[in-house]
């Protein structure tokens, strides 16, 4: 099966690779599995005062479909509320990297990592 | 007919395998299209319908895993779907941490000695963890087979590591 070119874009140069430091308050981390493929994917969002995504890194161990749209997510999140952040849907993501439908749960891991991330924020902030 | 039944075997989480298998072979050589090469086309499309249900129901009871998750299946133990998201927030830190283990290997001063340490860490691990779900299939209560639901799914993420163990075993030493 041929990847999209979108894809192999980002697979090949994945934007925001990293970390941030997990202890800084500001920073929220997103952790999430695929256990039908093994991936794990780890989003973190480093979110300002006033509720706006500052910077966004990613770590996913998983096929070229998992780190595209991973990568192509913190490109998405940065500038945007968290409220803006939380309604991107796994849809946009599959339908931005023409994924075809066997990657489709490739773009809600994505999509549950956002989640995941702004949950742990809410939590952070709520402590 | 489940697919204890069909080796008549039983039903039972710890399978004998040389028993499993040479039922299967049994099995296997009942329906072989040597013998239906007079019969009818039905006949032989009937013969390799079965051979092929054989086969597939060996595969299921031969892996620990797939063993796991038909028992529970045929319990009617609501398996959440492979596709959904599993969210258990510290288990995946750990296992981001094996496959930066996995990454460093090629790296490492000794690979040879990085490579035993990944397979010793991979393989107690996965032990625990199913040794932790065979309890829990035999228990059979609403509360452990939830439990082994889980464990399962936490199962397939070292199986998956595992291979990617193999890949890399098979990458360094492929030259």
């Amino acid at each position: 099966m041929a990847y999209s070119e979108k894809v192999l874009d980002h697979y090949e140069n994945p934007r925001n690779v990293g970390s941030l430091d997990k202890n800084d308050p500001s920073v929220a981390t997103g952790m999430v599995g695929a256990p039908a493929c093994g991936d794990v994917m780890k989003l973190q969002l480093k979110i300002s005062d006033t509720g706006i995504i500052e910077d966004a890194k990613f770590k996913t161990y998983g096929c070229g479909s998992a780190i595209a749209s991973s990568s192509l997510v913190t490109e998405w999140v940065k500038g945007k509320s968290i409220d803006e952040a939380g309604s991107i849907k796994n849809t946009d993501i599959a339908e931005e990297l023409a994924l075809p439908p066997v990657k489709i749960h490739c773009s809600i891991l994505a999509e549950d990592a956002i989640k995941a991330a702004i949950e742990d924020y809410k939590t952070k902030q709520g402590k | 007919m489940n697919y204890f039944q069909l080796f008549n075997i039983e039903e039972s989480f710890d399978v004998d395998i040389s028993q499993l298998s040479s039922s299967y072979q049994t099995l296997q050589k009942s329906v072989h299209p040597d013998k239906f090469a007079h019969t009818s086309e039905q006949e032989q499309r009937i013969a390799v319908q079965k051979s092929a249900q054989i086969n597939d129901a060996y595969q299921t009871l031969k892996n620990p895993l797939l063993r796991a998750e038909y028992i529970l299946t045929e319990r009617g133990v609501d398996m959440p779907s492979e596709q959904n998201t599993f969210g258990d927030t510290s288990f995946l830190m750990h296992q981001m941490e094996l496959r930066e283990m996995l990454e460093d290997i090629e790296h490492a001063s000794d690979v040879d000695q990085a490579l035993l340490e990944a397979q010793r860490v991979f393989s107690s691990e996965y032990l625990e963890l199913s040794q932790q779900m065979r309890a829990q299939i035999i228990e059979n209560s609403d509360a452990s087979n939830s439990g082994a639901c889980d464990n399962l799914r936490k199962l397939k993420f070292y199986q998956k590591l595992n291979i990617e163990l193999d890949r890399l075993e098979d990458s360094l030493f492929d030259d």
